[in-house]
């Protein structure tokens, strides 16, 4: 096996090119959460809520979403569902960024629905007399939810939030399948290139390594910081 | 001391790989009676599975028989991914590449390449009613192609303005150029009037460009530093030259009676130098 080259890894187009897959591959972590979490919240609170058909809404909505992979999530948001669009907005949507659009899309309602699981145990894990007491005190459902159980539920749901948080981070590599130039794709581009097979996907790694665990030690912080109240 | 014995584990192997680069590699394919190639057998007319007789055939094909012939050994033919072309052969896995490989310059550093086995010029397909008729309008639109080849840097080298977007397959690709994703779709000229032929009636939408993106010269990939066997390669192909084989094979695979339909053979095996 030839020696292993930093040159290319720290200079040079090659360089510059898997610093803007992973550039990329963090924007999409980043839009990905700040639309998952709120779709996650809304999703468990359908699941625990007093009517019955929006609790059936909930269900199908995490039950279908977990149970088909990532992949194929991916490919019907490019390439199946913008083409049911009207031709004015498909074809606007099309002159511009469809693949990252499609990608983050993909990738939201994807991690909403396990977040939405870890969401639903947190609050299941909030004693029910909290709920009533709530309710005693004249506040709604909705009311007691945001007054009294999210609250503490919500510091229950952060670690594994922050694990599923790594589970997007990672699975914004499967981006590559549509086209969009996140971290993976540039370096199978710059291997094709180069045929550095071991220096580009070195890098990826590298840097999926080093995000994973930056979001890791977040968790563990947080987990010092605010500790989970014993109730 | 963890790091101390990592780094003498890394020096051993070091020396063992410089120890096997320096056995004949031609001598070990006499020794054992057969060539082994890789191929990708899924590229039409190149290396494909003939459906009735499930063998692998095609133009590469007959070039490696004509190799394994003269060394007086037999062919081995074994199916490898478009990525694992070059660390197939330099884990040795693999005595030869000849697999759509094209030869650059950046390549080199890595494997050898025999003589040129094929030229093929890459070019784009736009829409009609794009209204474009010239490579250089495609500057700042968006292009869609197949990922891991060559296609991408080369269009980024004709137009670096425009926008790549790649995929796994090129039938991914065209789709995407049938959805409107993308106003023009690049490949290889064989492989894309291939994929346009199959548009049947829809043809008349498209427009094939006529000018080359860029001149790709396709080789046969060897290990690096095995002189024999690339002696005994590049001679096999030279020989194919002035018989007359190569061109016979050409047109067997190629010719106007195929679906690729080249009316004309442009090139020869004659050299391995590219520009």
């Amino acid at each position: 096996m030839p020696l292993f080259d930093y040159s290319l890894l720290l200079t040079g187009k090659y360089h510059d090119m898997l610093v803007a897959g992973l550039l990329l591959s963090l924007q999409l972590l980043a839009a990905s959460l700040v639309l998952a979490l709120p779709i996650a919240m809304v999703v468990a609170l359908l699941r625990l809520s007093p009517l019955a058909p929006l609790r059936w809404l909930g269900f199908a909505y995490v039950e279908t979403i977990r149970n088909i992979p990532l992949l194929a999530h991916m490919l019907f948001w490019y390439f199946g569902a913008p083409e049911l669009l009207p031709e004015g907005i498909k074809q606007w949507l099309y002159a511009g960024h469809i693949e990252a659009y499609s990608a983050i899309i993909a990738l939201s309602l994807y991690t909403a629905a396990f977040m939405a699981e870890d969401i639903r145990s947190g609050i299941r894990a909030i004693p029910t007399v909290q709920f009533e007491a709530g309710r005693a005190l004249g506040f709604g459902f909705l009311g007691t939810m945001r007054r009294v159980v999210l609250p503490q539920a919500l510091r229950v749901t952060v670690p594994p939030l922050i694990s599923q948080t790594l589970s997007l981070w990672k699975n914004t590599s499967i981006a590559t399948v549509i086209g969009v130039a996140e971290l993976m794709y540039q370096a199978g581009q710059v291997e094709s290139a180069t045929f550095r097979s071991f220096e580009s996907f070195a890098f990826a790694s590298a840097a999926y390594l080093t995000v994973s665990l930056a979001i890791t030690g977040l968790a563990t912080w947080y987990h010092h910081r605010f500790p989970v109240r014993t109730i | 001391m963890r790091l101390n014995l990592i780094a003498a584990a890394l020096a051993a192997s070091a020396l063992l790989t410089g120890i096997a680069a320096h056995a004949d590699q031609l001598a070990d394919i006499k020794k054992k009676g057969e060539l082994v190639v890789g191929v990708l057998g899924t590229d039409e007319p190149a290396t494909f599975i003939d459906p009735k007789t499930r063998q692998i055939v095609g133009y590469e094909v007959d070039l490696v028989n004509a190799i394994a012939k003269k060394i007086g050994v037999k062919p081995v033919l074994k199916q490898i991914a478009v990525a694992a072309r070059i660390p197939e052969l330099q884990q040795g896995h693999v005595d030869l590449v000849a697999a759509g490989l094209t030869h650059n310059k950046e390549r080199e550093a890595q494997i050898d390449f025999s003589l040129t086995t094929f030229v093929t010029g890459q070019k784009a397909i736009v829409k009609k009613d794009s209204g474009i008729t010239d490579v250089p309008q495609l500057a700042g639109k968006k292009v869609l192609t197949i990922r891991g080849g060559t296609q991408e840097p080369n269009i980024r080298k004709a137009v670096p303005t425009a926008e790549v977007v790649t995929f796994d397959t090129s039938q991914q690709a065209f789709q995407a150029l049938q959805q409107g994703k993308g106003v023009g779709y690049v490949d290889d000229e064989a492989a894309l009037l291939r994929s346009y032929a199959k548009l049947g009636p829809q043809k008349a939408q498209y427009v094939v460009l006529k000018q080359n993106l860029s001149t790709e010269a396709l080789a046969i990939g060897i290990k690096k530093g095995e002189s024999g066997l690339k002696g005994v390669v590049d001679d096999t192909l030279r020989e194919l030259e002035k018989s007359g084989e190569a061109q016979k094979i050409f047109v067997k695979w190629y010719g106007p009676a195929t679906a690729s339909g080249f009316q004309t053979r442009d090139f020869k095996l004659e050299s391995d130098k590219i520009d």
